[in-house]
């Protein structure tokens, strides 16, 4: 599929995110969540429930890193100079947030999602096309962590997650910037659901 | 300005919090000896300690929004007085009144989540003095870069912050809200430091302290 398509279609996109593990709910990618919207779950000593969850929502979040990943592995090919440059760095930040987390999961007594054998993405036949589906995939990501944010039963993870999705947004904007296109286009950063 | 001019406002702390702050401290020392203009002193005292402590111990959710209305209260006025300051170029002074509207936006917002918990947005306006207790120096800025490099840590102090706040919220929807607000702050860093040619995402996990 094409990226004009795959942007365009909300049904391509999210049967995209769920192949690739992502979890979509009414139309939103979203980490599993065990618990209620109203408030964080209590902070416990380290239930096992409490730490099932988590390493539920930690694990999905793994995927979309690990899918990360992979798109500026696959998209390094059509990029040049500084861009290219830009799109190896923030490869090696994604990469270490799926580190950060597959500890994190393992802190939890639970077992790190690995990357699938191969994702499906859309065809992407220049510099530019490379840049928006990233900004797309970035864009995903803060929504399902801001979504996702509230569940985990831990301060720390909390905190994590925020610095995270902070990450991210930096990536749109520098991304957003290398396509000529307002680099803060917003005062609150939300994302783009699934 | 001297380049050693702008430095991180003194808080209070005991030694045990200057002790947690401390490896903070000297990465925002090297950070800034590597920049040139709007170093930070080597003499600089604890990072942002007063910023980071009134949300790390906020007592509830309206206590936090309330020391978080305080600061972007601080960052709009700080982006009024760059603003006002003459030292900008066309494009920097556009870029300096959209992310005072961003803050203006946040402060909006928080009063709004702040009034619905029942309590009281704080009546005072802050002045410079009060921009000076996050980052001291906006009143010796003498160039764009300056400016950039003031803004920065203004920044930077906010995310810190909200990250802090993340550990302390309750709240989902505020929770949602601080992450929202401290990406956008993460976005503002980006476009700052690209202007004075810092590295736009130095890592991979913005804190606001590395």
């Amino acid at each position: 599929m094409d990226l004009d398509s795959f942007l365009r279609d909300p049904s391509s996109r999210r049967r995209f995110f769920q192949m690739s593990g992502v979890s979509v709910a009414a139309g939103s990618a979203v980490f599993l969540a065990a618990c209620g919207d109203d408030a964080p779950p209590t902070t416990s000593s380290g239930t096992d429930e409490s730490d099932q969850a988590d390493v539920e929502i930690l694990n999905s979040a793994l995927d979309l890193e690990l899918m990360a990943v992979a798109a500026y592995k696959a998209g390094a090919a059509q990029l040049e100079g500084s861009v290219l440059k830009i799109g190896k760095l923030f490869l090696e930040q994604e990469q270490e947030h799926a580190d950060g987390l597959s500890r994190a999961i393992k802190d939890a007594g639970g077992k790190a999602n690995r990357a699938k054998a191969s994702y499906d993405f859309p065809v992407l036949r220049s510099q530019t096309d490379v840049l928006r589906f990233a900004v797309d995939l970035e864009n995903t990501a803060i929504a399902a962590y801001i979504a996702a944010l509230p569940k985990l039963s831990q301060g720390d993870l909390r905190a994590t997650a925020a610095a995270i999705v902070s990450n991210e947004a930096e990536h749109v904007a520098v991304l957003l910037g290398a396509l000529d296109e307002e680099q803060v286009p917003f005062a609150f950063v939300v994302g783009k659901a699934a | 300005m001297s380049c050693d001019r702008i430095v991180i406002a003194d808080g209070d702390a005991d030694t045990a919090q200057v002790a947690e702050f401390e490896r903070g401290r000297r990465e925002l020392i090297r950070r800034g000896l590597g920049i040139g203009a709007g170093a930070i002193a080597a003499s600089s005292i604890p990072l942002l300690l007063s910023v980071r402590n009134a949300f790390a111990v906020g007592n509830g959710d309206p206590d936090i929004l309330e020391k978080a209305i305080g600061l972007e209260r601080v960052a709009i006025l700080a982006y009024g007085v760059a603003i006002d300051s003459k030292l900008l170029s066309t494009g920097f002074e556009r870029v300096a009144r959209r992310f005072r509207d961003h803050e203006t936006e946040h402060a909006g917002t928080l009063t709004a989540a702040l009034m619905d918990l029942g309590g009281t947005p704080p009546p005072k306006q802050p002045t410079v003095a009060d921009i000076d207790g996050v980052v001291k120096g906006i009143g010796d800025v003498k160039s764009q870069a300056d400016v950039a490099n003031f803004a920065i840590e203004l920044e930077m102090a906010a995310v810190a912050a909200y990250y802090d706040a993340h550990r302390k919220l309750i709240d989902a929807k505020l929770l949602q809200a601080g992450a929202s607000i401290m990406a956008n702050e993460a976005q503002h860093l980006v476009v700052l430091r690209q202007a004075v040619k810092r590295s736009p995402v130095p890592n991979a996990f913005e804190t606001g302290t590395t």
